[in-house]
């Protein structure tokens, strides 16, 4: 109940916002801040007060919705979706702080869509019925399309359009797995069912799981991305807005990973075992090849945006090794990545505010003229090729550590991975912070302080005491 | 003929119940005529046309739950009919609200045009509840001739010549088509009622067989050219375009129902689906449909030419759902169909709405013929109830969530999945991936251009103080829209 009306009250504060700015300019963003803080809270104090174990899946409510399919509104909570959830209240917050001054036109609706994104998001992680599931999945779509296409850059239109058409298609791959799953229930059962819960007690032969479960696949590796399916990706963070570059980074990407524990390898743990291979073989191509095209990169966002697949192909080696310990540095590296891509993407919000420009050629010896800055670049580039101390480490580490015990050929030239990120991530420092001082910028500000200064020290809290993150179970 | 020799024991009351919402209609029609001649006046008309509509309708309401009930031969009356009959009505009395304002802008009084439109609305209500070949035909043959009558009503518009013989042309020569191809049917089995048994054996007699589904094909064909279903599809583009936007909406929305109910109908009862070849035909319909549709509309820069080649689209994906269906569940397959089309109704009559009001308002106030892509720039920020029934609208068609679009997507996705049909499926989702190149791009549009809040010309450009109805009418299909989209089972409670 609780959770339905954080993602109404969500939605109510995204419309009064949008309100609100037509009749006093400037209180969008307060407005919305103020919500998110006050629903963060919310959410905190009944995860904290809950009595539920939430090591297992705790269904916290169910209604009948579409009757003639049998379809409910019921949504749960776990570990990974509180840690997942918990992650998004925090870069929703970081959202509105960067968009503080960078959103000039549209505002209200500007705070809208981002608050109908979020609330989208959090329905994701939450919903139980796949039905459901798959109508967030296109909701948090949404509004994440017009986030680009209004706010975006110069080539927004094609950004979003190309990101759309992904995700719906494969969506639509997905969707189509669902029905035939929900059909299969009810031909073993005699009931039409789209209730989680009820798939996972189901005994689906291999020959019928590997298809449905590869509906499933491609739409969760498009979203996580994964070669070959990752060219929207590039465009889409390049094109988006700062705050746009940190949900998807941040957030949304992560939605691909937790579709892939939830509807693939929990619900389908056969047919994903013998796709084990395909699978990690795409995850080291994503990773070498992520890592490559970023050290190829002359525009600062495409460059993390490329670092991202690298990154994500991690967590989808780690995710089919099957193995507890890099299924814990799965999820830390998600959470890392979250932190640490919001971290560059902000960054390059507010380098782009300064010298309108994304282009690393233009850049080049900022750490005469704003050494704040550029310390907490030389962290961010640090925290992305996986410096020891800071959370990606961890989660690097336990990824590899895990996966290797299982497959040792592809954890090797996974490795390599790591190799290149070190590289991207040097000449991405070197070349806009060291070097002949190209022009004088000014140095972070209060906000932008904040910003990065939270980030940095989650950054840190997480890679110095993991436990914060290892203690829990996650489900396995 | 049996009928005509003992029409008492046929013809009851009850029938007279179950038949009374065409009945009103008819009644209307040969009222309006006697109006005509007692007095010309647009206001008078037009009152007069949505008073029949709107009672027609409170009437069929009632027939919603009713039990199926065979009216003589010719009729057959249903909660399935009742169904497509009310959305006939409804997309009658909104495009009735729309060529309301779009005669007002020409001079004359125009009686014709609503005696037109009361005939077409009596031939889509013979359509949905015949159940044999011959009302099928006459329905078919009204809500034709009327319709070429309308098409062609814009006398002053540059297209409306064309566009009026293109389809007078066409479809005088699918009717002709389709009339050929009943009378094989006929010859072959003598009976032209579509509850007719027919022994399983007509189908792959030597000679006979070939001759019926030669008959087969060309009914069909006759059929599938009013749903504009490739390859029958040519005139849909320019006729589309060049009638006047009221009378597209009409073509898109009451004819394509009609259509469908009856085509549907027919080919459950007579059992065509057993017959492979014919089911190979449909099929290869279907794909060239999704496919041809989607591409050709890509590029489109206008409008209405745009929606004519998504609604060729729209059809192949409706197309899937009599391909898979099958004896068992046939109540499944009506159920797909009525919401699929009900969806389908809801989006066009949204956006044929906006487009229509953009006309009237067009050139600062002047009656603007082309609405194209460029029309839309920056609509979001000047009326915004426009823009937003507007990508409802697209937004359905899309199949997106939390619309009706989605919800008829789900319900064909469904049908052709328990079906095992692959590749109906892989078509229906490359061909939805590539309309998402023509819906998105439209729906950017009208986010362009910044907002100007205190900008005052945004008061004159809105929707004025007398066009209240107007306003009624955009903000009850956005409510619609969304309602329906979230809260599906408010309509399958009637189909179910």
């Amino acid at each position: 109940m609780t959770l339905t009306c954080i993602m109404l009250a969500l939605l109510f504060a995204g419309g009064s916002a949008w309100r609100a700015e037509n009749h006093w300019q400037g209180s969008a963003k307060w407005l919305a801040l103020i919500a998110l803080a006050l629903l963060a809270t919310v959410f905190a104090v009944f995860v904290m007060s809950a009595s539920n174990d939430f090591a297992q899946l705790q269904v916290l409510s169910r209604v009948s919705w579409i009757e003639s399919f049998n379809i409910e509104y019921s949504i749960a909570l776990d570990q990974l979706s509180i840690v997942l959830i918990t992650l998004t209240w925090l870069l929703a917050i970081i959202c509105v702080l960067v968009s503080w001054y960078e959103i000039q036109s549209n505002v209200g609706f500007y705070y809208f869509n981002l608050l109908l994104t979020i609330a989208g998001i959090i329905g994701v992680f939450v919903a139980v019925d796949m039905f459901l599931f798959f109508f967030f999945w296109e909701v948090m779509l949404l509004p994440m399309t017009a986030i680009i296409a209004i706010w975006g850059h110069e080539n927004r239109q094609f950004a979003a359009l190309k990101f759309f058409i992904f995700t719906q298609v494969s969506s639509l791959l997905m969707l189509v797995a669902i029905i035939g799953t929900g059909y299969f229930h009810l031909m073993q059962t005699g009931q039409l069912s789209f209730y989680y819960p009820d798939w996972l007690l189901l005994d689906i032969p291999l020959s019928i799981s590997q298809y449905l479960m590869f509906g499933f696949f491609i739409a969760f590796a498009v979203k996580l991305p994964s070669v070959p399916v990752h060219s929207w990706l590039p465009d889409a963070h390049t094109q988006a807005p700062t705050a746009g570059s940190v949900l998807l980074a941040g957030v949304l990407l992560k939605t691909g990973a937790y579709g892939l524990i939830r509807f693939v390898i929990f619900l389908f743990p056969q047919a994903s075992l013998q796709f084990a291979p395909i699978a990690a073989t795409l995850a080291v191509v994503s990773i070498v090849y992520g890592a490559k095209m970023a050290f190829a990169q002359q525009d600062f966002k495409r460059l993390v945006a490329y670092s991202s697949i690298s990154h994500m192909g991690f967590v989808m080696l780690a995710l089919f090794a099957f193995n507890s310990t890099a299924y814990q540095g799965a999820i830390v590296t998600l959470v890392a990545h979250g932190l640490s891509s919001a971290a560059l993407f902000s960054l390059a919000g507010m380098i782009y505010q300064r010298i309108h420009s994304r282009n690393l050629t233009d850049m080049g010896g900022f750490w005469q003229s704003a050494p704040r800055m550029g310390g907490f670049a030389l962290a961010f580039a640090g925290a992305a090729f996986g410096l020891p101390g800071l959370a990606n480490f961890i989660g690097e580490f336990f990824s590899l550590v895990g996966a290797f015990q299982v497959m040792p050929a592809f954890t090797i030239i996974a490795a390599l991975g790591l190799i290149g990120s070190a590289i991207y991530g040097m000449v991405l420092f070197q070349t806009s912070f060291q070097g002949a001082a190209k022009q004088d910028i000014i140095d972070l500000q209060l906000r932008e302080l904040l910003i990065c200064g939270s980030l940095l020290l989650m950054l840190l809290a997480i890679g110095l005491y993991p436990t914060l993150l290892l203690k829990f179970s996650f489900g396995v | 003929m049996a009928i005509a020799s003992n029409t008492q024991a046929l013809f009851t009351m009850s029938m007279v119940a179950a038949i009374l919402p065409q009945l009103i209609v008819a009644f209307g029609a040969t009222l309006a005529l006697l109006l005509v001649a007692w007095r010309r006046s647009q206001r008078t008309i037009a009152i007069f046309t949505s008073v029949v509509l709107g009672m027609s309708l409170l009437v069929n309401m009632r027939l919603l739950t009713m039990p199926a009930m065979q009216v003589t031969q010719l009729l057959k009356v249903d909660g399935y009919s009742s169904f497509a009959f009310s959305l006939i009505l409804i997309s009658a009395l909104v495009a009735l609200r729309m060529s309301h304002s779009f005669l007002k802008a020409h001079t004359e009084v125009h009686d014709e045009y609503y005696l037109l439109l009361l005939l077409m609305v009596l031939g889509g209500g013979v359509l949905v509840t015949s159940d044999h070949y011959a009302s099928l035909f006459l329905g078919f043959e009204l809500l034709s001739i009327s319709l070429v009558g309308l098409v062609g009503y814009h006398r002053e518009s540059v297209y409306s010549v064309e566009s009026g013989f293109k389809y007078l042309i066409l479809s005088a020569t699918a009717s002709s088509f389709m009339l050929l191809g009943i009378a094989f049917i006929y010859s072959v089995t003598g009976n032209m009622s579509f509850s007719a048994a027919i022994p399983n054996v007509i189908y792959h007699q030597q000679g006979l067989g070939v001759f019926f589904q030669l008959g087969l094909l060309l009914f069909v064909s006759g059929i599938v050219f009013k749903l504009s279903i490739a390859p029958f599809h040519f005139w849909t583009p320019d006729v589309y375009q060049g009638s006047p936007t009221p009378v597209t909406m009409l073509m898109a929305t009451v004819s394509k129902v009609a259509m469908f109910v009856v085509l549907l109908q027919c080919i459950v009862a007579q059992r065509y689906l057993l017959l492979e070849n014919f089911q190979l035909f449909l099929l290869s319909f279907a794909i060239t449909s999704m496919l041809l549709g989607n591409v050709m509309a890509l590029k489109q820069q206008h409008l209405k030419r745009l929606l004519a080649y998504s609604s060729i689209a729209h059809m192949g994906y409706l197309l899937i759902v009599i391909i898979v269906a099958s004896a068992q569940g046939l109540a499944f397959t009506w159920q797909s169909t009525l919401f699929y089309l009900a969806a389908y109704i809801v989006a066009n009559l949204s956006i044929f709405m906006v487009i229509a009001l953009l006309q009237l308002q067009g050139n600062n106030g002047l009656y603007q013929e082309d609405i194209t892509r460029d029309d839309l720039h920056g609509l979001f920020w000047r009326t915004p109830s426009y823009a937003l029934l507007m990508i409802l609208g697209l937004l359905s068609l899309a199949g997106i969530p939390l619309t009706m679009g989605f919800i008829g997507k789900f319900y064909i996705l469904t049908q052709a999945t328990l079906a095992h049909a692959w590749w109906l499926i892989a078509t229906l989702i490359v061909g939805s991936g590539i309309a998402l190149g023509y819906y998105l791009p439209l729906i950017f549009k009208m986010f362009e251009g910044r907002s100007k809040a205190s900008d005052k010309t945004k008061a004159t450009l809105g929707p004025k103080v007398g066009r209240r109805i107007d306003k009624l009418l955009v903000y009850s299909f956005i409510l619609l829209g969304l309602v329906l989209g979230i809260l599906p089972d408010i309509i399958n409670q009637f189909i179910g």
